[in-house]
Formats: structure tokens, C-alpha cells, sequence
């Protein structure tokens, strides 16, 4: 009876082997072109569903109270933080029957673009096309440009996640020491800082995002999508190479931790000795205030640093959220609506956690941070400059960059090898990734 | 710990009978013999380590909702906290969202008990089916259940969500609630259950005494079948209450959310995952060890009172020989 | 009811008995229905998928010479391989031999015992993430000395890749074992005790009854575990995505199988090279099953 059934197997398998009369590759999702954007029916009355995550949900409570007239159905999802592909995920299967997209959804993920705006019919609609020029030009110069596709703008940015230098103005004070304005500077004071004073730390690059703070800043072309699904990664590049050299000489020298900032270890033992830490905008609050829980009066931001040979400074980014309009939406002119107003509106941002991509409101929301007090000097200088020097060159992927550094370089950074030694195997990672998922790397 | 304090005529190697009618036959001979207490002192150490293993992180748990996310990183994982700070946890967890966490856990009441109802129904008498009767297909329905059994749920999530699309359920509470109670697993259960206990001999008498097959099994098999119903429920209940995936792809409403799903979404709002949370969120360590802790509670109490009829119920079937 | 705790084996002429009748239809109909419904069904068409591509067109064994090409496939399938054989071997011996020392002696003890090992499963999914967090942490976790003992300091060494496979064992047995034992607790109990207790007047030692008695008794209990052990075993997720969360993302999105099935599905968008990879698994469950059944008598009637 077995050998009968090994028979079957082997006929059935047989007959599929031969019987292949399509290619089994995945159809190549070609992207949509921003002008062929054909609306659903609509109806201006119609309910909208939207979803947002847990922190976003006031925002879009203090919409419907001042429009009352509109309708919507709150939904709160996860917002796709920390690597969730909650969106992704159900979107597929709505795809799928044909029903059920949100007409609004929040996304903490910017790379989620990089799926929403392909397909026969993408899920994002081209906000351009929803809402006025005139607001889309009021953001950030660069802000959008994680939500460009073509020539289409398929998401609205929420906020910047701009790279500053954080550093504790009492310690450097303390120590001495003048902050540093360019890469080369930073460098040896952190050599210094090995020798004088060792057990306090530059940075840390055993986050996720480090590549995001450092290679993004020194213009490393690791993820420049070129048009459509072509990818740049080239991390052998002299770019990526000077930080590279630099960073495994600050982790050698124990100038520069190897763990994240949002280990327990690290917040335990060495979170009050950071002396400078280049970091996206919302570490102030996030991390230093109320996760390393730094007094009040210690911590200030600098401006982008940059390397001496470059004419120009530029910086990275880590995260930011974005909001997504519904192709399929029955009422673009509320879900449009709701979008400019959660985005650009002073009571909507100016009292927000992370800074507003919108210029207007981050103006007010820098007045706020320094009616806090919380910092040791004036963050608005640093945060303005920066948020008009993030490197254009790097694009959000489908993939994530963070989730490659942190499976592929940290465990290596932990048996004590270099980053150096490790490009080899990113390289691969990166373009095994990229290509599994559709991309054409170069 | 209480679960070390024994009395003292508790000897190691006991009597593995439940009825007590053999505790004459312990003979101080055997009490005090260089192997026995060899083998106690295994049985105590043996024990007492998966003990530490398996209680330990579950107390640090209990610890952990009485302090502040700041003692929690820096204190001694076993310090005490403060009934304060407990009630601070208690207060945040139930200020999120307008203590959106009693509704989930009252949607997971509704779903788990509601398929548990179907599976019971269903299951019982299946397993009965399969193990003292006989019909042509007996077998196929066996391997049938083995393979679907054995099926990745990643591959079946698709299939599923567009069957129950294609009969307008989604977004209802059976979208959830009619998946989850197809339960192969306590079918099997149910079924190695009266195939090694009840002979068929029993039920060939019955039918000779002119009961008929309904009554056979509502008078014979299901008085018999109380261990394994406890078993059953016990195992489909905590396996409804703590799925995730298939609410998580069905619902599309927050407030149909159950207990896993909220958690989760719980989980990527605290400031421990998501760096973008901001400052004035509350749910940190505590609240999210307090969340994980209340959302078990009612695990633990189906566990203890299926655990008593599981007991009960084996020792009746096991002892009236 | 006198014969209801007699060895099932000196049951003999039974077969016999049973004539094929119309009430075991009865008896099975609503399940049947179910089974049909969420287990058949959604397999059959995940089967389809399998041999089909996203235009609905027949591609025989294109999805799965495509998915076996991906680069994380040996990669993935060597990981479980690995994690599988020793979580086995340890559930098995530890349920078995667990379960066996709280059976029949301290009843209160035990039940307090079984009680405490079954707290963690309890803990299962997201609520567990929090705990894991910490405990895996040696700067904090309760269990820090332990880690530093094999000169583990930080997160990132103690879930260095190739430490994983023990990791996932510890933490799928400390949520996963409770349930076993209770399951071969209850079924030791089904032994009749006079066998146990003449075999010990007859001067056994406890392993001996333990092997000679007990144990071939629990066969079909202990095949089932195993097939059903295997199957989540090989179809782990949950423990690799749990660590991942609380790590930010050290453990690779593809480390198991499933995950990687997942990511076809709702990261590419790519039902059919998902479908391909769970039936992959699904063969390589039925095969072990296979041998199981057969060996283990699961479906034999006494």
C-alpha cells in the first residue's frame, strides 16, 4: 500500500513537472502611472475609514471635532512601527476581494511607498492629485521626496526624522572640550575622549538605524533607487569607506558602543555617559529625556557635521511617518481633507511628538520644545538646517535597511569584528533582499 | 515555595496508585533505604530546577507590574516595588485608549467560548465516532485530519479569508469564531482517549442489551468522557484566547480587536518599540508585563477548573475497575 | 463498567463486532462539515496555489524549483533542521520523564507543580515578548548570571546566530512543555494502577516500570506528541519573530521556513511561491507522520 502510494505521488509529481503551461516567475509589478489615476465613483457623504496608531489617534479625534460634519470610522491598528507590515498585510488580501482599504491610513514606515504605489492598481493614490499644491508646497524642501515615485506623490510626510549632533553640554563643558562641526573634528575628539576620559561615548552603532545616521550622512550609495525597481548598492564606495574606517576606529577604541540606545544594558550603564550622539530629531525627547532620563538643562543639538573635503553638508534620516490616501476611496475630497489638516494644521503639529514636516507648524513647534526648557540651548537652529540637508540620494526600499544592518553587522560588531570586514557579506544581503523582492540592483 | 512542602508521608518511591488502598504496603525499610532517599533527593532537585525554570521569569513578571519602568532597567530584577506604582500601571494601562483593554479581553471571552461551544460539539462526538465505531472512510477521515493538521496556518491564511469573504462574513464575530472551532486537535484527542480506554467490548454489551447507538454513546461514552472534555475545552479555549493571526486578518474594526491583537498593537504603541510614540505615552514596561499578566488570568482560571475535573474524572474511569 | 480499566490489549475478538454502520457517519457529520469547510477547503486551495501563478495559470513545479532556488532557502531549512532535532529530543524526554515523577505521588504537591510548569503557556504571543525582552538581557534579566556564566554581556552576544536554535528550544519548552505534561499526566492516569503496583510487588524499580509498563501504554499518546511536536516544530515562527521584536531586528526576517513562506506571501506578494514553500513543509510533516503512524500504531484499534 505504501509502494502504491509512493507510485501516486511520483505520477502526480511527474505530471506536474510537464504540465507547466505558464511561467511560474511572480508578475513584475509594473508601477502606475501618477496620471492615469482614474478615482472611484464619488460621494462626498460617504463614511471614511481610517486608520491610524495609537499615538496618531487624538490628532484625527481633533479633526472630527472641528468638522463635525465629516464621517469617519476610527480604526487603530499598529501603524506598522518596529518592522509590523500590518498595512501590507491586509492590504494584499483587500486587493485581493476587492473591498475593504482604509480611505486613510497612517504609516510610521516610510519605505511602505515602496509597495503601496506599485501594482496593477496601487493602493496609494497620488496625493497630488487629491490635495491643493499649494499645501504639498509648504513642507520641508526633501520631505516628500520619500513619497515620490515618478513623477507622482503617492503619501503625505507627517514628520522629519532629521540627523542632528546630540551632545550633553555639561559634560563638554566639563571636559573642556568645543563641539565638533565636521566629521574629521568629531573623530578625534573621540579619540580623545578615549584617552582622557574612557567609558564615555561619541555614539553607538549597535542600533538598527546606524546606517541611517552615518552612511546616509556621508553619502554612501547603499540604496539609491534609480527609476522604478532599480537599486543602487555599492558600499565598496569611498563614501561609504571614510565612515566606515572611521566608525570601526571609535568602536576599537571603545569611543563608540556597540549596543543600541534602547538596550536595557545600555540605558542602565551608559546612557548617562554620552557625551555626544549624532541621532535623528526625536532622540531629544524620546531618548534622552524620557527614556535615559537626562536632566533638564544637559542636552543640546548641533548642526549636521560634515566632512572637510565636501563642498556641501549633508545628513540622514531615521524614520518619519507618512499618511496614505486610498485609490479605491469613495470620498477623496474628506480623506484629502483630513490628510492637510492632520498634517499641516498648528493645532494638529505644533503640540506633536516628533517634528512637523510641515515648515509652518515645525516653526511653532520649535517655539514649544523651548518654552519646555528641557533643553541646554536652542534646538531650532540645528533642527532647521538639518531638516533642509538630508542627503537625496537615498531612497526608501521595500526592504528594510535597518532590519539588514541589525541581523547582518551587529551580530558581527558582537564577536568583535569590524564593520569593514562585514561589507562583503551586507552587500550580499542587501542585494539578495532587493533582488527577492522584485529589484533590479546595480 | 508552597509546592516544596510536603508531609511527611509522602516517601519517594511512593505508590503510583490513586486509590490510597495500597499505603499499608509502605514498609519503613523501604522509607529509609539508601536508594530511596537518593531518589529523592533527584526527585527534589529535578524538580526544583524545571520549577525555577518555568516559575521564575512568571514572578519576576509578577514583580515587575509593582515597579516603574526606571526600577525595572535599573533595580535588581527580584526587588519589590510599591503598591503605588502598581496602581500608576494600573491607571495607565486603563487610560489607553479608554481602557480599551477590557474590550478586548471581553471580544476573546465571545470568540473563545463561542467556538468552544461548536468544537465540543463537534469534536466529542467525532473522536467517539473515529474510535468505536465503524463506517467506510474511518481511516480517510483520520489522515485527512493528520495532513490538515499538519498544514503551515501561514498558507491556509489566504484560502481562508477569501472563503469567508465569499460568504459575506468578514468583519462579523464568525469570521473568527466558526475557523477557530474546527479543532482536529481535540478530535485526536478525543479519539486516542476512547481507543485506549473504553473497550469495545463495553459498548458491544450495551448494544446487546438494545441501547441504540445514541443511547450507547449519550449513556456510556460521554459520563466516561468528562476527563477528556476538560482536556478538550481546556486546550481550545486557551488556544482561541491566545490566537492572533486569524482575528488579526479577519477583523477590520479596532473594536472587534480580542486580547492578542490589541496586545499587540498595545506593544508596537509603548515607547519600548516604537521610537516614534513620544513622550507622553504611558505604556512602558510595567503596563505592557501588567497587560500580558491580566489578559492570562483567564487562562489560569479555566486551567484550575478543568484541571479539577480532568483529574477527577480519570481517577473514576481509572478506579471502578 | 468492570471491564472499563482492563488492559485495552485482552480485549481480543472485538473487531468481529463492529459491522460498518450508518451512526459513525452521525456521530462524525458536524465535524466533517468543519473539516471541510476551514481545513480541506482552504488546503486544497492553498495546494492550487502551489502549482499556479498569480494570473491563475497552471505552472506545475515552477513555484517550488523557484522557491528552492531563493537564497534563504537552504539557509532556512538547515536552521529548523537543526532547531527540530534538538527540540525533540528535548520535549520528549523531559514531558515524558516529568510527567512520569509528578505522576502518583504528592497529590497536592503535584498538582501545584503541573500547575507552575503550565503557567508560561499561559504567557503565549505577544504577551510574552515583553518577558523575553528582559530575560535574554544579562544586564538586567533575572536570569543575568546564567548568561554571564557562558561570558554572554549583552543582548546582541547572547542571540548571536548560532546560539539560536537552543534559544528557540528553551523558549517554545518553557511555553509549550506545561501542556504536554498535563496531556501525559492525564494519560498515565488512564493506566490501570494494579499493573503498576504488581510490577512493583514483583521487586521493578521505578525506571523499570517506567519503561516496561508505563511508557509502551502511553504509545499512542507519545506518537501523537511527536507527530504533532514535529509539526510545530518545523513550522516554527512565533519564538523567531518574538526575539526579533524584542531584539529590533537581530534575527533575520527569513531564519525558519515559515517566516519565509510569510514574507512570499504578504512582503512580495507572492501567494503561489508562499503556498509553494507550505507545502514543502506539509510533505516533510506528512513523511515523519508517516513513519509515525505506522510505528506508533496511532491508528490501530486494540
Amino acid at each position: 500500500m505504501r509502494t502504491k502510494m509512493v507510485g501516486a505521488i511520483a505520477v502526480v509529481g511527474a505530471a506536474l513537472a510537464l504540465s507547466a503551461c505558464g511561467s511560474a516567475d511572480p508578475a513584475p509589478a509594473p508601477s502606475a502611472k501618477a496620471d492615469q489615476f482614474a478615482p472611484a465613483a464619488q460621494d462626498e457623504a460617504s463614511e471614511i475609514t481610517v486608520w491610524a496608531d495609537a499615538t496618531r489617534v487624538p490628532v484625527v479625534k481633533a479633526y472630527q471635532k472641528a468638522h463635525p460634519e465629516a464621517k469617519i470610522k476610527l480604526v487603530t491598528y499598529s501603524g506598522n512601527a518596529n518592522g509590523a507590515t500590518d498595512l501590507q498585510t491586509k492590504v494584499q488580501l483587500f486587493d485581493r476581494t476587492g473591498n475593504g482599504w482604509p480611505d486613510v491610513a497612517f504609516s510610521a514606515t516610510l519605505s511602505d511607498t515602496a509597495w503601496a504605489a506599485f501594482g496593477d492598481k496601487p493602493y496609494a493614490a497620488p496625493v497630488d492629485k487629491v490635495i491643493d499644491k499649494s499645501v504639498l508646497d509648504g513642507f520641508a524642501p526633501g520631505a516628500l521626496d520619500p513619497c515620490k515615485v515618478g513623477a507622482g506623490t503617492y503619501c503625505v510626510r507627517n514628520d522629519l526624522a532629521q540627523v542632528v549632533l546630540w551632545y550633553n553640554k555639561k559634560l563638554l563643558d566639563k571636559f573642556g572640550y568645543t563641539l565638533p562641526t565636521t566629521w574629521e573634528e568629531y573623530q578625534a575628539l573621540g579619540e580623545k575622549v578615549a584617552k582622557e576620559h574612557p567609558g564615555y561615548l561619541v555614539g553607538t552603532a549597535g542600533d538598527p538605524w546606524a546606517p541611517e545616521i552615518y552612511l546616509w550622512a556621508s553619502q554612501c550609495p547603499a540604496s539609491t533607487v534609480t527609476e522604478a525597481k532599480n537599486v543602487t548598492v555599492d558600499l565598496k564606495n569611498a563614501n561609504c569607506s571614510r565612515m566606515v574606517g572611521m566608525l570601526d576606529k571609535l568602536i576599537a577604541n571603545k569611543a563608540m558602543s556597540k549596543a543600541g540606545v534602547f538596550d536595557a544594558g545600555f540605558i542602565k550603564n551608559q546612557a548617562s555617559k554620552v557625551l555626544l550622539m549624532p541621532g535623528p530629531s526625536w532622540f531629544g525627547q524620546v531618548l534622552f529625556n524620557s527614556t535615559f532620563k537626562i536632566p533638564k538643562g544637559e542636552i543640546a543639538a548641533g548642526a549636521p557635521l560634515k566632512f572637510a573635503s565636501d563642498t556641501a553638508t549633508y545628513t540622514g534620516n531615521v524614520g518619519g511617518g507618512v499618511w496614505y490616501i486610498s485609490s479605491h476611496s469613495k470620498n477623496l475630497k474628506t480623506a484629502g481633507d483630513l490628510v492637510s489638516w492632520v498634517t499641516t494644521a498648528d493645532e494638529a503639529q505644533a503640540n506633536a511628538v516628533t517634528y512637523p514636516a510641515y515648515t509652518k507648524a515645525a516653526a511653532l513647534w520649535l517655539t514649544k520644545q523651548r518654552d519646555s526648557g528641557y533643553f541646554a540651548a536652542d534646538i531650532s537652529p540645528a533642527f532647521t538646517q538639518a531638516a533642509e540637508q538630508v542627503w537625496p540620494g537615498w531612497s526608501a526600499t521595500q526592504y528594510s535597511q535597518e532590519a539588514i544592518y541589525a541581523s547582518t553587522v551587529v551580530p558581527a560588531l558582537n564577536k568583535d569584528q569590524t564593520i569593514a570586514s562585514t561589507i562583503d557579506a551586507w552587500q550580499t544581503a542587501i542585494t539578495n533582499k532587493a533582488t527577492s523582492l522584485g529589484y533590479k540592483v546595480n | 515555595m508552597v509546592a516544596l512542602n510536603t508531609r511527611p508521608s509522602d516517601t519517594f518511591p511512593s505508590d503510583t496508585s490513586q486509590s490510597g488502598s495500597h499505603l499499608g504496603r509502605r514498609t519503613p525499610r523501604r522509607r529509609w533505604s539508601t536508594g530511596a532517599i537518593a531518589g529523592r533527593v533527584t526527585w527534589f532537585v529535578v524538580t526544583g530546577v524545571f520549577l525555577l525554570f518555568f516559575a521564575l521569569p512568571v514572578v519576576w513578571m509578577l514583580l515587575a507590574v509593582t515597579k516603574t519602568d526606571s526600577q525595572i532597567i535599573r533595580g535588581h530584577p527580584f526587588a519589590i516595588g510599591t503598591w503605588h506604582d502598581f496602581t500608576q500601571a494600573w491607571g495607565n494601562l486603563l487610560n489607553f485608549q479608554d481602557g480599551a483593554i477590557l474590550l478586548w479581553m471581553k471580544n476573546s471571552a465571545v470568540y473563545a467560548f463561542g467556538s468552544l461551544a461548536i468544537t465540543l460539539a463537534t469534536a466529542i462526538p467525532a473522536g467517539y465516532g473515529l474510535a468505536l465505531t465503524e463506517f467506510v472512510g474511518r481511516k480517510l477521515l483520520l489522515t485527512t485530519t493528520l495532513v490538515v493538521m499538519i498544514m503551515p496556518a501561514a498558507a491556509l491564511v489566504l484560502p481562508l479569508y477569501l472563503e469567508v469573504n465569499a460568504v459575506h462574513l468578514t468583519g462579523t464575530i464568525w469570521s473568527v469564531i466558526l475557523p477557530l472551532s474546527f479543532y482536529p486537535f481535540g478530535v485526536y484527542l478525543t479519539y486516542i482517549y476512547y481507543s485506549s480506554t473504553i473497550p469495545p467490548d463495553l459498548l458491544a454489551a450495551a448494544r446487546l442489551d438494545g441501547c441504540s447507538e445514541w443511547q450507547v454513546f449519550t449513556k456510556i461514552a460521554l459520563p466516561l468522557a468528562r476527563p477528556i472534555i476538560a482536556l478538550v475545552s481546556f486546550f481550545s479555549f486557551v488556544g482561541n484566547w491566545n490566537n492572533f493571526f486569524l482575528p488579526f486578518v479577519m477583523l477590520p474594526d479596532s473594536q472587534q480587536y480580542p486580547a492578542q491583537v490589541g496586545l499587540s498593537n498595545l506593544l508596537a504603541a509603548s515607547a519600548v518599540f516604537n521610537t516614534s510614540a513620544g513622550t507622553e505615552n504611558q505604556i512602558l514596561r510595567p503596563e505592557l508585563a501588567l497587560a500580558a499578566l491580566l489578559t492570562i488570568l483567564p487562562v489560569l482560571v479555566v486551567f484550575l477548573f478543568s484541571q479539577r475535573a480532568l483529574l477527577s474524572g480519570m481517577l473514576a474511569g481509572g478506579t471502578k475497575g | 463498567m468492570a471491564t472499563a480499566s482492563a488492559p485495552a490489549r485482552q480485549a481480543t475478538g472485538v473487531r468481529g463486532h463492529r459491522k460498518p454502520n450508518r451512526s459513525g457517519y452521525f456521530f462524525v457529520a458536524g465535524y466533517v462539515v468543519l473539516l471541510i469547510a476551514f481545513g480541506i477547503g482552504p488546503t486544497l486551495y492553498a495546494f492550487w496555489l502551489s502549482i499556479s501563478n498569480s494570473r491563475g495559470q497552471l505552472v506545475g513545479l515552477g513555484n517550488f524549483t523557484r522557491t528552492f532556488t531563493d537564497y534563504r532557502f537552504a539557509a532556512a531549512f538547515t536552521h529548523i533542521m537543526v532547531y527540530v532535532v534538538i527540540w525533540l529530543v528535548t520535549l520528549m524526554v523531559l514531558v515524558v520523564s516529568l510527567a512520569l515523577m509528578l505522576h502518583g505521588r504528592m497529590h497536592r504537591t503535584s498538582a501545584a507543580l503541573r500547575f507552575l510548569f503550565y503557567l508560561p503557556g499561559a504567557l503565549a504571543g505577544v504577551a510574552s515578548v515583553v518577558l523575553w525582552l528582559i530575560l535574554l538581557d544579562p544586564t538586567n534579566s533575572p536570569v543575568g548570571f546564567i548568561l554571564r556564566a557562558f561570558g554572554w554581556d549583552s543582548l546582541a552576544t547572547v542571540i548571536l546566530p548560532s546560539h539560536l536554535p537552543v534559544i528557540f528550544t528553551i523558549i517554545a519548552f518553557w511555553t509549550g512543555a506545561g501542556g504536554w505534561i498535563i496531556v501525559v499526566y492525564g494519560a498515565l492516569n488512564s493506566i490501570p494502577p494494579e499493573l503498576v503496583e504488581a510490577a512493583r510487588v514483583d521487586g521493578a524499580s521505578i525506571f523499570q516500570i517506567a519503561r516496561m509498563i508505563q511508557i509502551p501504554l502511553l504509545r499512542k499518546w507519545i506518537a501523537y506528541m511527536l507527530i504533532l511536536a514535529f509539526a510545530t516544530g518545523s513550522q516554527l515562527f512565533v519564538e523567531p519573530q518574538l526575539v526579533s521584536t524584542a531584539s529590533f531586528g537581530m534575527i533575520p526576517d527569513g531564519w525558519s521556513p515559515n517566516q519565509l513562506s510569510y514574507l512570499y506571501a504578504f512582503q512580495a506578494g507572492d501567494f503561489n511561491g508562499a503556498a509553494a514553500l507550505a507545502v514543502d513543509l506539509l510533505f516533510i510533516g506528512l513523511a515523519s507522520a508517516t513513519v509515525v503512524v505506522f510505528r506508533g500504531g496511532l491508528f490501530e484499534r486494540e
